[in-house]
């Protein structure tokens, strides 16, 4: 009766639930077990921190007040750190500006106890979908940068002019080539890119911030 | 007179000018001048006696007589006595047989010797006469002299006097304070120009009872009772009132009165000033009212952390109790069931209700009261206190507070601070019923008995009074229509009332505002 996350089964999308009261822990992490998520406790933001790592894949569930660091500080603290795993907050009583600013901080939800297991559920998947997108935007920069990585110094810069919309003739004049070595760098270029059209060269190039050649950087 | 020249020009050698001058004027005043008074009389006497001594009986001298007597008269003992001679040398000469000669015949003698003898007396007589009035006259000029001389004194000293009062007057003219004077009943006299001007009246309208006409009328009792006081002691009178201006407007003023005493001690008239304190006294209101907000305010918070705070500690065994529930229903109804987590969790549920329970009795000490007290008190005695205690905040506030206070009431045991502090709630929230209402705003706070050991006390206002729907909540906790209310006020009367075996409860008044009353029993 549970529509339970699809990606679930298939990845260990983990629940890193931090709160310093054992019994909300436990009541929490029972609960995910019997809907058949993976749940992982901390009693401290410090303990979360300690064990992080960028396979950690799945959300935080963060009590926004912790002894020794409010929820708020922490989730600054993580964006600081390059944690960027989805927060999802829980508060016995919140306030309206402390909720628009973890909100504003980019939190998924903000949950109020006691509060129902549809909206933890709702909020859990919300955040697991946030973190799948994440993590596949992630792994599609990171092979662009590999190919971007294997380029030459010859090959990146003609690169750069192809993408600005450069003829081959004009590229040979900007870098005192021939024309017949610029074709082959270019043939290079969309070979180690795999890249099927120049569109779609240009499209790889905007995604991981390939800066494109203009007049004013050569000069 | 040949003689006088003669001792004259023996000094005359050795005589500086301005002796010679004192004794020129010595020798004029003793000299010559009776010599010339006596010679003129005496020739006047006989060129009238020549042509008289034929119509008259021989021999003919009383015109030497007076002669003699003018002389003495004008010229002074002196000329009298030198006329004297000249006429009887000339009486002898011309008149007494033998005629033309200065010898005196036989038969004549006595009439001579008597004429002379007549002459000396007519000369001291007239001569003392004359000295006399002389004597008179300088005395009399003296004394108007005097006279003159003191007229002009007392002139300068009157003058005097009214400069310095004129001076003095517009000392108090200048003064921006409001001055009066009284006689010693207490009846004005005078008021300074300020004053006359902020009352918008002349000092002669103020005399006697109309002088209260310009005190605040719920000051006026006070203010008749200090002076009638300050009159009957003698002493210094002060106290603040309101008093009302010329646009119809009170002002507070500080009206500070001395006595002035005369020299036998008894007072001469009173002194009075006005100082005009509004400024200081909207700036101590404003102040007392920043420090009831503050105070207020600070209840509210320190309310509403331990409101989060306890909601806190209560949310936080019930977000485990039901996340456990549900993940109970969840065991249960996955295939196949999974009873032994299903029960485990069942158990942590009973544990976490224990702790949310632990959580509320925690609660209930924190706020359980300690011993209780009990003391023998008079219930009038603390609503006149009350009464003393609110009059400022019924001034600021424009609420005129009456007691109705029953005199026949026994003293009963209950706890004064507490009983005092529900009075003051239901007086305050009085007070505060009628700020939406037309003045006059008047307070009553009751008291009787109330069938055997029990007293009724009841505060009635003149607001709007109690909406049903509101009626049925005020009672309860954290029910406020306030908008910075607690809604604690009422709820901590009632319980408190009810721990004294009474009963606290609101009525509809016929004026139609309400009537918030409560009863305490004496307790058995």
């Amino acid at each position: 009766m549970i529509e339970k996350p699809e990606t679930s089964k298939d990845k260990k999308e983990t629940v890193f639930i931090v709160d310093d009261d054992e019994s909300i822990r436990e009541g929490l992490s029972n609960f995910l077990e019997a809907v058949g998520i993976a749940a992982k406790c901390y009693s401290t933001a410090e303990g979360f921190s300690a064990h992080w790592s960028e396979a950690m894949a799945g959300c935080l569930l963060l009590d926004a007040r912790l002894p020794g660091i409010s929820g708020v500080e922490f989730q600054e603290r993580l964006s600081k750190l390059g944690i960027k795993i989805p927060v999802i907050f829980m508060t016995a009583h919140g306030d309206i500006p402390m909720v628009r600013k973890v909100m504003k901080a980019g939190a998924v939800e903000f949950l109020t106890k006691p509060f129902q297991k549809d909206e933890l559920l709702h909020a859990v998947e919300q955040a697991f979908a946030s973190d799948r997108a994440r993590r596949k935007e992630e792994a599609i920069l990171d092979s662009i940068r590999a190919r971007l990585d294997s380029l030459t110094t010859r090959e990146r810069e003609v690169m750069g002019m192809v993408t600005a919309g450069l003829l081959n003739k004009q590229i040979a004049g900007e870098l005192n080539l021939s024309e017949i070595t610029v074709k082959l760098h270019r043939r290079q270029v969309m070979e180690k890119m795999r890249a099927g059209s120049l569109a779609e060269l240009v499209k790889m190039c905007e995604r991981a911030k390939e800066p494109s050649w203009s007049v004013h950087l050569s000069e | 007179m040949t003689g006088v020249t003669r001792i004259g020009s023996v000094y005359d050698a050795n005589m500086t000018g301005a002796e010679a001058n004192r004794l020129s004027r010595w020798a004029m005043e003793y000299g010559l001048k009776p010599c010339a008074i006596a010679g003129c009389f005496v020739v006047v006497a006989l060129l009238w006696t020549f042509p008289l001594q034929h119509l008259i009986a021989y021999p003919f001298v009383f015109l030497f007589f007076g002669a003699v007597m003018g002389s003495a008269w004008f010229g002074g003992f002196i000329a009298g006595f030198v006329a004297v001679l000249m006429s009887s040398l000339l009486i002898d000469y011309f008149f007494v047989p033998p005629l033309f000669s200065i010898s005196v015949a036989k038969d004549s003698q006595s009439f001579f010797a008597a004429f002379i003898v007549c002459a000396i007396a007519i000369t001291v007589v007239s001569s003392a006469r004359k000295r006399a009035e002389n004597a008179i006259r300088i005395a009399r000029d003296q004394l108007e002299a005097k006279v003159q001389a003191r007229t002009a004194e007392l002139q300068r000293s009157n003058l005097e006097i009214r400069e310095s009062e004129r001076q003095l007057r517009t000392l108090t003219e200048a003064i921006p304070q409001q001055i009066w004077r009284t006689d010693a009943a207490g009846c004005i006299e005078y008021c300074n120009q300020h004053l006359c001007d902020y009352l918008g009246l002349r000092t002669e309208v103020l005399r006697g009872e109309e002088f209260f006409t310009i005190i605040h009328p719920e000051d006026k009792a006070l203010f008749r009772q200090g002076w009638q006081a300050a009159l009957a002691n003698a002493g210094m009178f002060e106290i603040e009132v309101r008093v009302r201006g010329a646009d119809g407007i009170y002002r507070w003023f500080l009206v500070r009165s001395i006595p002035q005493r005369s020299e036998d001690g008894r007072i001469a008239r009173w002194y009075g000033i006005h100082i005009d304190i509004e400024q200081q006294h909207s700036a101590q209101q404003s102040l007392v009212q920043a420090q009831d907000d503050l105070t207020r305010l600070l209840r509210t918070l320190s309310m509403a952390e331990m409101a989060a705070s306890i909601a806190h500690e209560l949310n936080q065994p019930l977000t485990a109790v039901v996340t456990h529930a549900y993940a109970c229903r969840e065991w249960l109804q996955s295939e196949p069931a999974n009873v032994e987590k299903a029960s485990a969790t069942a158990e942590k549920i009973v544990q976490e209700s224990t702790r949310a329970s632990v959580v509320v009795s925690r609660v209930r000490a924190l706020f359980r009261k300690e011993a209780q007290v009990r003391e023998l008190t008079s219930l009038n005695q603390l609503i006149r206190e009350l009464a003393r205690l609110l009059r400022d905040e019924a001034i600021r506030r424009d609420v005129s507070i009456r007691l109705e206070l029953a005199d026949d009431l026994p003293q009963l045991e209950m706890d004064p601070v507490q009983i005092q502090q529900v009075l003051l709630n239901l007086a305050i929230n009085g007070m505060d019923a009628m700020t939406r209402v037309a003045a006059p705003r008047e307070l009553v706070i009751r008291s009787e008995k109330h069938g055997e050991g029990e007293i009724l006390v009841a505060v009635e206002d003149h607001g709007s009074g109690i909406a049903p729907a509101i009626a049925a909540r005020m009672f309860e906790p954290f029910f406020s229509t306030k908008p910075h209310g607690t809604g604690m006020g009422l709820a901590i009367c009632r319980s408190i009332i009810e721990a004294h075996d009474g009963l606290l409860w609101a009525e509809d008044s016929a004026q139609g505002g309400a009537i918030l009353q409560f009863t305490v029993r004496a307790q058995s």
